[in-house]
């Protein structure tokens, strides 16, 4: 036996040799990049810059946490250029570590100052916005709340669900605790730790409301967008609710974009990023299956998505998501 | 994998050389490299300051969680070994139609990764979700892992003991619980040992099926409070768990010998003939199959045919496929290489430091992948800089997590090789090279392939380790999956899931070839 | 009244009739030992007695109880109340002595000499009690296993070679210590065996199975001395078949005469003459070559070559070996049975 696994493993060994050997081949220019956005995003974002660029990009692909812990205990040592993510709390921790190098000036100011760090060391690329995904025939538009926060009255007992494990709903407590105050924010927790179900991750959330196991769910709004472009399975019997008016309930969270100190490619990884928030790259975001908000004022998502400029989101620093006292109140319910 | 002549302590009258001195280097050298992710742990947790550590352990969530991690290893182990004694009967012992077919049908959801599993359950029917779903889902995922290692001992019992008990009086009922499972104990032991290690550090599955645990709370504390150090102490509480659970293992496991006593080529036992009650028989095995095997499968083949996204990344198919092929492969050969020494110590030279050394492959075992992955990542940075984010170092990661697969095979076979025949061939005029080459080695041959092809299969379906530590653009099945199905493109997801499967599929048609006690 | 008793029981495996309408009893008390060469169907025999095996025909009966009858079995082996002593004794692995013992006895059966009474009855030490099977001699572990059978005091003890893996002088000694415990609770045995010396000492009566057949049944002295087949003769002892003229009741054979035990007419026939039969004598007739000789101590067999005859058996006394290649002379004496020829 282990002389027919030989047979097997040999010609395998020399077949990814010959592979690997193809592969370093190509000595142009490239940067490398950890990128916890959705891996298919950058897989239509990236060739479009290499295009323009000459520069390859390089993706290395996990989640925000993993990657950004990875690049924590990779320290300066880290083989990255450039840190992208789906969500601000990651680009957070490895700022705080002093990580990043800042951006260019020209970079930083494509982007509206409320989607990116006063520190200027990481800027916003996308966005995407809280909803309130509602079963069309469990519920009918006009039941549906006009605050977020009152999802913790007792009359939604059993009717709402939501993912707290998740650094989305994080951001969105970020934004109740900024708009409303801590004690407000710890009733309304209490109040939701009561009356919500709680599921991991936002697809699940959207299937259980679309399968009528609850009226209501927490989620963001590209979730069902993406359902019903790929085939409306999970998402068919729903509809979207934007909450408006600035309640925390119309929070647009941010995805980062960083370019990391330890980089030996300065410059690429600069010119990465700039692209990436420069008419070029947020047009290849627009343009994408993605469905998330470019942040570039000048481009549009032009698609049935509800525009960009009709949503009212609550103003909230985003280098202040997650802070301590976020995870303490979400302990204090109980709900991680 | 047949774990059947187990035993700790081997009786006075046999006393054993101590061990080459090489040996024994190469066997800390092992339990060193496993514990890698152990003592990286350590230093992290020891970094946080005591009150917030104890402020952070003692909440009740904390208890909470505790108690669903015992629940579920309690449930889930108790399930597998009931599932399989069950199966294990049915297949071997009685004239149940089509039994060669149940047997590899009955091992094959160890192909299907418990990630999967849940995703297909979850994508059926919210019913599974919470402590009965997860339950259910997660034991059919690893109850093969103490099924196998049951049929093979029961396949090599002796059925005059259980004549004998019928001249006694006894009942075949009776029969099965006082003579049969006392002697499949040690296989029992051995399985359930893996399913436990295996519940404390499951994470993909238990996430989709809504029932947090120890570890998944540990994957949130990562994510939330974006926290590592607080992580990590918590992750020290599994480890010791798991070292809870490795001492009762051993303890229960016992000081009692279960070498045959008689020399004896053993008979084949007869089979009970089920007559009618065949048919009723067939729905046991067939249940498992449709819902290990079928519910996951038509789940994902259902997504193939639904998902506008189906076909996207299908060019990748080939690569990742090849990729995955050769890093279980490479990891499952290593892996048996270091069991090898490792059960040559435990087995033929059993003292303490066997018994540690073989001991601490298991630890890993109970760590989520991301404590693992870390761990290696710090440790290579600071002493093999060159080699980080390169192919040796994935595959250690590998050995790391999968080692006590290996062991557990190899050690159980080399106990089925007694020492004596060694002599008997150096006695012919064969060097003990040659002696171990032509004897040992063909006894072991079965078990070192049924440890590599449970390597090999886990390997197929690690995520982790894998997003965080392969070469840079490497891609596995595995991966590929995660992130095809994080963006919601199931259609585009499920060929790589059902590629796995498919890959795992000879690993398991191996296993279910390997025989028990050889005659 | 009768402990065991087949009547007519067939089974086949395939083609091969491993039992072939057998019929033996077992009175009260007494040991038959059933002997043969391996293959005879013996072991099966005793296998369909304990209920492991249904047969295809015939009837079992153990005391008043039909067994099995038409060949199928009518009550299981639990119900039976036999003993049942394998090869090697199976101890089980996982119990302790003490646990072996009392493993057929329920709870409310136990009495707290039950052990220490077993043990003394098989003549072990009492602190073997505590001790695990592999902790045990061979001969030890085969006792233990018979104590365990007697528990439960069964009416009929069936045993299976029990004592073929023990060496020789531990075989006889395990042997009789057995026989002793048996006789000493009152139970009956079945011993299967293959060992002449065996069946011949420790029985009360002794049956040869040949090819699925009870051949010959009768005390050990009588299927000895008259072995009704040659194969039996040749089985249960060593020996010479020798051509033979019988008139007057007198075989007349190449090496000498012998008497004949009935009168069974005149003509050629075959003849059965055991080694002792046969002693080397100053004057005689016969003349014999000594081509060789198994050496026992107290006495031995020599191999001796005559005219017509390559080997002749004959035992000599341990101190009157002749040497090989010697002439010496032959005289035979005593009673054969008679074959036809």
């Amino acid at each position: 036996m282990t002389s027919r696994l030989l047979a097997v493993a040999v010609p395998l060994l020399l077949l990814t040799g010959a592979l690997s050997a193809c592969s370093q081949e190509d000595d142009g220019p490239f940067i490398t990049v950890y990128n916890a956005q959705h891996e298919e995003l950058l897989k239509e974002l990236a060739p479009k810059f290499t295009d323009e660029t000459g520069i390859e990009v390089k993706l290395r692909n996990g989640s925000d946490f993993e990657l950004g812990n990875q690049l924590v205990a990779e320290g300066d040592a880290s083989p990255a250029d450039v840190f992208l993510t789906e969500n601000s709390p990651a680009m957070s921790l490895v700022e705080k570590e002093g990580l990043f190098a800042p951006l260019e000036e020209g970079t930083l100011e494509l982007i509206p100052q409320a989607y990116r760090p006063a520190s200027g060391d990481w800027t916003g690329f996308a966005a995407r916005s809280t909803v309130l995904m509602y079963n069309t025939s469990e519920i009918s538009e006009d039941e549906l709340p006009t605050s977020i926060v009152d999802l913790a009255e007792p009359k939604w007992k059993g009717r709402v669900s939501f993912s707290p494990t998740g650094a989305d709903f994080q951001a969105i407590v970020s934004a109740v605790l900024e708009t409303k105050g801590e004690a407000a924010t710890k009733a309304w927790l209490e109040g939701l730790a009561e009356n919500g179900e709680v599921y991991d991750g936002n697809n699940i959330v959207m299937q259980s409301v679309n399968d009528g196991e609850v009226e209501t769910g927490i989620a963001y709004h590209y979730y069902w967008y993406r359902d019903q472009q790929e085939s409306g399975e999970n998402s068919s019997e729903t509809a979207l609710h934007f909450f408006t008016n600035q309640d925390p309930g119309a929070f647009v969270s941010v995805s980062g974009a960083g370019v990391l100190e330890s980089s030996d490619k300065q410059e690429d990884a600069q010119e990465f990023v700039r692209w990436l928030v420069d008419e070029a790259g947020q047009q290849a975001l627009a343009d994408s299956y993605a469905l998330e908000y470019p942040l570039n004022p000048d481009v549009q998502l032009d698609s049935q998505v509800k525009p960009f400029s009709a949503l009212e989101p609550p103003v909230v620093d985003v280098s202040a998501l997650n802070g301590p006292k976020v995870i303490e109140l979400m302990q204090d319910a109980g709900l991680i | 994998m047949a774990i059947r002549l187990a035993t700790q302590r081997r009786p006075p009258e046999r006393a054993q050389e101590g061990a080459p001195v090489a040996l024994r280097l190469l066997g800390v050298t092992i339990a060193v490299f496993a514990l890698i992710p152990l003592i990286s742990l350590v230093q992290h947790a020891a970094t946080v300051d005591p009150d917030v550590a104890l402020g952070q352990l003692f909440r009740p969530r904390m208890a909470m969680l505790l108690g669903h991690t015992f629940g579920l290893m309690v449930t889930c182990v108790a399930a597998s070994i009931v599932l399989s004694l069950a199966c294990a009967w049915l297949v071997v012992r009685t004239d149940l139609p089509l039994r060669g077919l149940w047997h590899v049908l009955l091992t094959a959801p160890l192909a299907v990764p418990a990630f999967v599993n849940g995703f297909g359950w979850v994508s059926l029917t919210h019913a599974v979700e919470g402590y009965a779903g997860a339950s259910m889902v997660v034991t059919l995922s690893y109850f093969p892992l103490v099924y196998l290692p049951v049929t093979a001992a029961l396949r090599g019992l002796d059925p005059v003991h259980e004549e004998l008990a019928g001249t006694l009086g006894l009942s075949r009922t009776q029969t099965f619980l006082r003579v049969v499972l006392p002697q499949l104990r040690p296989a029992v032991l051995g399985g359930s040992l893996l399913v436990a290690l295996h519940m404390l550090s499951e994470f993909g599955a238990l996430k989709m099926l809504r029932f947090p645990t120890f570890t998944t709370a540990i994957y949130d504390q990562f994510n939330t409070s974006f926290n590592g150090a607080a992580a990590h102490m918590t992750a020290s509480v599994l480890v010791l768990v798991c070292f809870v659970v490795l001492l009762v293992e051993l303890r229960l496991r016992g000081r009692r010998r279960y070498a045959p006593t008689s020399s004896g080529t053993p008979r084949v036992a007869a089979r009970l003939e089920l007559g009618r009650a065949r048919l009723v028989a067939l729905l046991l095995p067939g249940a498992v199959t449709a819902l290990a095997l079928g519910v996951p499968i038509y789940s994902l083949l259902r997504w193939v045919s639904i998902g506008t996204s189906t076909g996207r990344g299908s060019e990748d198919l080939l690569p990742t496929a090849l990729a995955t092929i050769v890093f279980a492969l490479v990891g499952a050969l290593l892996a048996v290489a270091l069991a090898l020494p490792v059960s040559v110590l435990v087995v033929r030279h059993a003292s303490r430091t066997s018994t540690l050394i073989e001991r601490s492959t298991y630890t890993a075992n109970a760590l989520p992948g991301i404590v693992i992955a870390l761990a290696l990542i710090t440790f290579t940075i600071r002493y093999v800089p060159g080699l980080y984010q390169t192919a040796p170092v994935l595959v250690a990661a590998y050995l790391i997590m999968f080692l006590s697969r290996a062991v557990v095979s190899v050690r159980s076979s080399l106990e089925q090789a007694p020492p004596v025949l060694e002599n008997v061939a150096r006695s012919l005029g064969l060097s003990r090279m040659a002696a171990t080459w032509r004897v040992t080695v063909p006894i072991v041959l079965p078990g070192i392939g049924a440890g590599a092809a449970l390597v090999f299969i886990a390997i197929c379906t690690e995520l982790t380790a894998t997003l965080l530590l392969a070469p840079i653009e490497t891609q596995t099945l595995a991966t590929r999956f995660w992130s095809l199905s994080g963006g919601l493109q199931y259609g585009a997801a499920a060929p790589f899931a059902l590629l796995m499967i498919g890959l795992a599929m000879p690993a398991v048609y191996l296993l279910s070839r390997t025989p028990g006690r050889k005659s | 009244m009768t402990v065991l008793r087949t009547s007519s029981l067939t089974r086949s495996f395939g083609s091969v009739r491993a039992l072939d309408g057998v019929d033996l009893e077992i009175a009260d008390g007494a040991v038959l030992a059933v002997l043969g060469p391996s293959g005879c169907g013996k072991t099966t025999l005793l296998r369909v007695i304990a209920g492991f095996l249904s047969g295809d025909a015939g009837e079992v009966s153990l005391g008043d109880r039909v067994v099995l009858s038409d060949g199928r079995a009518r009550v299981s082996t639990k119900h039976r109340n036999i003993g049942y002593v394998p090869q090697e004794g199976a101890l089980f692995p996982h119990l302790d002595v003490a646990a072996n013992i009392t493993f057929g006895l329920s709870r409310r059966e136990r009495r707290a000499g039950d052990v220490a009474d077993l043990l003394a009855l098989l003549e072990l030490d009492p602190s073997l009690a505590s001790r695990y099977p592999h902790e045990l001699s061979g001969g030890q572990q085969q006792r233990v296993a018979v104590a365990r059978a007697l528990a439960r005091k069964p009416s009929l003890l069936l045993l299976d070679e029990p004592f073929s893996s023990l060496d020789a002088s531990l075989r006889e000694s395990t042997g009789r210590a057995v026989m002793r415990a048996v006789q000493a609770r009152g139970a009956a045995a079945l011993l299967v065996t293959h060992d002449q010396n065996e069946a011949l000492s420790l029985a009360d009566s002794v049956g040869v199975m040949q090819a699925g057949k009870v051949v010959q049944v009768g005390p050990p002295i009588e299927v000895y001395a008259h072995p009704a087949t040659p194969f039996v003769a040749s089985f249960v002892g060593a020996g010479t078949v020798l051509s033979a003229t019988v008139a007057d009741r007198v075989a007349h054979t190449p090496i000498g005469d012998f008497d004949v035990a009935e009168d069974v007419g005149s003509g050629p026939a075959q003849v059965f003459a055991r080694p002792e039969q046969v002693r080397i004598v100053e004057d005689s007739k016969v003349v014999a070559t000594v081509r060789g000789f198994d050496f026992h101590g107290h006495d031995a067999t020599v191999h001796l070559g005559v005219d017509g005859h390559p080997e002749v058996l004959c035992r000599v006394g341990g101190d009157e070996l002749p040497t090989i290649g010697d002439e010496v002379r032959i005289l035979t004496h005593g009673r054969v049975t008679v074959y036809p020829a």
